[in-house]
């Protein structure tokens, strides 16, 4: 079946996979420090309003990308101040996150658009052909014939595995998630990292959700994010805590959903499948592999589980 | 007093409170360079305490710190790490997933930006070869033996240039084999220069090996002898004060004790899936009626796994149980109790108790399909009295029945869940008690009543199976050890004298030329 190896097919996977990853490395980086985040559908959407917003007033993409990861990076200092200085329960704190982003995001659209007839729009960005690399038949044809932020977030693969396994930062942020108290008995301020584990891993966020208008739709929907936030949560496990296992995660889950997105819209075929039902697809798909991947994959030990030096255990 | 040499460390009047509960009174202690000093009191006495606030872990309430004659605040252990405290924990605080390597490195990677594991790997190894350790660096933590991961939490500790060297009851889970070479490598640390502070609650460690002994009672120093003042008498005196040690109880007479008829329990070949924890391989032996009989082994070797195969919580894929002659293999936990057999569960809060429950209601569990006439009713009254009648009888430190479990100290938690056991014997008809590390953690007043309910029922004709990690303990209760290791049976040794280095060399895993 040639509609599924189809070159405009593999084209908008890598588009869909982006703002999946993006997100997926920051929840990465935040969840290696020992915090689990499950707010993150809440911050995408925060990300996705403000990303939206202040490029459609200030004209500049980048501007818009900056203000959506600061905004990113607020909302989830909110959860580490809950977890981290209060110990709070980290789920309960998460959810309420969720919630709070879900609900602040429409509600800041409206403060700033009002009423209108017709929605505003912003212009999506543009693919950028990376010369010779993307001369390449085929593989430059998918991979570099993008746009800016599908580029970023190779780099970002590549820059956070890097952080992450190559560098003794990273190598003291993985202790605080395996082992809070080891790493405080040889001087590591556990607090510090994990704040900034989540101070950066909420720009992360913030960027994965200013993606879906500037790229995706044009413009700002309530419902913009779409259980994306979930899936990168789920692609983190899937990954097994490892950006490069996630990154392979978030293709398949993206080739998936960029398959419905096709199927959907060729008339031949929407007469047969019901458009409901392929929109279910990378869901279903979703599941089904976790359930098999899932299955032994071991978290950080001290993950959803605050410190405190002076307990007694 | 012997003023040996100048002070390395001082601590004056240290006081430190958890909430309501003061574990540190107005304490003084110091240690010199060059030598091994222990701090030798019972469980609770605040030595652990005292330590933690010098390497920075918890924070003094009041008291003044001086290293080298210098005072110095530690607040963090960062500051600990400056003035050269190193401490190793009792349960060893490493990164599992790490490697013994990157464990050192952590904190002190000598580098900035770029990792580079391989460019420290010389310093550690020649830090290494100088202090006599030996260990795979490259090994996964979580896969290495309690030994060697102390060890690496040595090594740790120097490479972060610790020259005060903390302790915290580092033989617990070594064979005594491993203490001997931990007590050497110690010894020639003391020589060396480093002031080494070993903590412990085991008298004759004490004697064998320090230089000074500072004692410690209910979070108050009692003093600071040096060894050649010391016995074992005067130790003890200053260690329980008043009170004394407790009666000794009556040693085990071996096997020869032995009642006749069925043993009260057979295990026949037991095989368990590994999916279940540690595989338990062909695993056989019988306790006889009106005997102890001791596990020895290091935790983790299907210690539990075994306790709960027998007591019916996870399934025996090959081989049998008997209790008292009748095949139970098949039966359930509560098939099981009600033919006699009972269980002290290793970890008490998480398997012993329910916390929230009061504590008659904790009384009645597992007792409750024969205490009530009433089937199916709950009769509180019933529960209450008995719930009267245990914390009078078994000397429970609680308010009244009414107070929930979780309340209770560790020592009381353990006496309800051995008082339950105990009344379950009776009422059960008593064949076989399986006690699983009973008296990890309490004092010597808590274990001495949990020995002395462990010989009642020996006395009355039942089997006792005893699981400890303390080989001491299986010493003193047992008529007969086997050695358990990697889920197989290495061994027996009929009591009641025993060879401690030969059933360490099968601890160790050593099957052929047991002993030295």
């Amino acid at each position: 079946m040639s509609l599924l190896f189809d070159i405009s097919l593999f084209q908008l996977t890598l588009l869909m996979m982006a703002p999946l990853i993006i997100a997926c490395l920051g929840e990465t980086i935040i969840e290696r420090s020992g915090i689990l985040n499950v707010g993150i559908e809440g911050i995408v959407t925060l990300g996705s309003v403000t990303g939206f917003l202040l490029t459609y007033y200030s004209g500049s993409a980048i501007i818009g990308c900056i203000v959506a990861a600061l905004s990113g990076s607020v909302l989830t200092l909110l959860l580490a101040y809950f977890s981290i200085t209060l110990r709070a329960n980290q789920i309960v704190i998460g959810l309420g996150i969720f919630v709070l982003g879900l609900g602040i995001s429409p509600t800041i659209y409206r403060l700033a658009v009002g009423v209108v007839q017709s929605i505003p729009q912003v212009p999506t960005l543009k693919e950028i052909s990376i010369p010779i690399l993307g001369s390449i038949p085929f593989i430059g044809e998918i991979f570099f014939a993008q746009n800016g932020l599908v580029y970023m977030s190779y780099f970002l693969v590549a820059a956070v595995s890097f952080f992450l396994f190559k560098t003794p930062l990273g190598l003291r942020l993985r202790a605080c998630g395996e082992n809070p108290r080891a790493a405080d008995t040889v001087g590591i301020d556990v607090a510090r990292m994990r704040y900034g584990a989540c101070a950066v891993g909420g720009l992360f966020l913030g960027v994965a959700g200013a993606y879906l208008p500037l790229v995706i739709s044009g413009s700002f929907t309530d419902n913009i994010v779409n259980g994306r936030g979930w899936l990168a949560l789920m692609l983190v496990i899937f990954g097994r805590w490892v950006p490069v296992w996630s990154f392979v995660g978030a293709l398949l889950f993206a080739y998936v959903d960029a398959f419905q997105f096709k199927v959907n819209a060729l008339p031949q075929y929407a007469k047969i499948i019901p458009p409901q039902f392929l929109l279910m697809l990378p869901y279903v798909f979703a599941m089904i592999v976790l359930v098999q991947v899932a299955r032994g994959a071991e978290s950080p030990r001290a993950l959803t589980r605050p410190y405190d030096r002076e307990a007694r255990d | 007093m012997t003023e040996t040499a100048a002070a390395r460390v001082e601590m004056h009047d240290v006081s430190k409170s958890f909430g309501q509960v003061r574990a540190l009174d107005a304490v003084d202690f110091e240690a010199a360079k060059g030598e091994i000093h222990a701090l030798l009191g019972e469980n609770g006495a605040g030595k652990t305490t005292l330590m933690n606030i010098l390497s920075g872990l918890y924070r003094m309430d009041a008291g003044r710190i001086a290293v080298d004659g210098r005072e110095v605040d530690i607040g963090s252990p960062q500051d600990a790490i400056a003035v050269g405290v190193g401490m190793v924990h009792q349960h060893v605080e490493l990164i599992g997933n790490f490697t013994a390597l990157e464990n050192i490195l952590l904190g002190r990677e000598g580098a900035r930006w770029k990792l580079d594991v391989e460019a420290r790997r010389s310093s550690v190894e020649e830090l290494a070869a100088n202090y006599g350790l030996s260990i795979p660096l490259d090994e996964q933590v979580k896969t290495l033996p309690a030994g060697i991961q102390q060890k690496v939490e040595i090594l740790k500790a120097l490479y972060h240039g610790a020259d005060i060297l903390i302790l915290d009851e580092p033989t617990t889970m070594l064979t005594p084999h491993e203490v001997d070479g931990l007590f050497s490598i110690l010894k020639s640390f003391a020589k060396g220069g480093l002031t080494v502070v070993f903590i412990t609650h085991k008298i004759q460690e004490v004697l064998d090996n320090c230089d000074r002994i500072t004692v410690f009672r209910g979070g108050r120093k009692i003093d600071t002898i040096p060894r050649e003042e010391a016995t074992r008498e005067i130790l003890v005196r200053m260690m329980m004060g008043e009170r004394g040690m407790p009666p000794e109880g009556e040693r085990p007479t071996g096997p020869s004790a032995a009642r006749e008829g069925h043993p009260a329990l057979s295990v026949r070949g037991v095989r368990t899936s590994a999916k279940r924890g540690v595989p338990l391989r062909d695993v056989a032996f019988d306790v006889p009626r009106g005997l102890i009989v001791g596990m020895a082994g290091i935790s983790g070797n299907g210690q539990k796994e075994l306790a709960e195969a027998l007591a019916g919580l996870i399934e025996v894929e090959e081989g049998e149980v008997h209790i008292d002659g009748e095949d139970v293999s098949s039966l359930s936990v509560a098939g099981r109790i009600a033919r006699g057999m009972s269980l002290l569960p290793q970890d008490r809060i998480e398997e012993g108790i329910l916390p929230g429950l009061s504590l008659a209601e904790n009384f009645v569990l597992g007792l409750h399909p024969h205490i009530f006439r009433r089937r199916g009713i709950f009769e509180r009254e019933a529960v209450h009295e008995m719930g009267r009648n245990a914390i009078a009888e078994f000397n429970i430190l609680a308010r009244n029945e009414h107070v929930p479990a979780a309340h209770l100290s560790g020592g009381n938690i353990q006496k309800t869940i051995v008082a339950r056991s105990v009344m379950l014997a009776h009422t059960t008809g008593g064949k076989v008690m399986i006690a699983n590390n009973p008296t990890r953690g309490l004092d010597v007043m808590a274990a001495s009543f949990v020995h002395g309910r462990l010989r009642e029922l020996r006395a009355k004709g039942a089997g006792v199976l005893l699981i400890s990690e303390d080989l001491d303990e299986l010493c003193l209760m047992s008529d007969r050890i086997v050695v358990i290791y990697a889920g197989e049976i290495l061994g027996a040794f009929d009591g009641p004298k025993y060879d401690i280095y030969r059933i360490g060399a099968l601890m160790a895993g050593q099957k052929q030329g047991a002993g030295s």
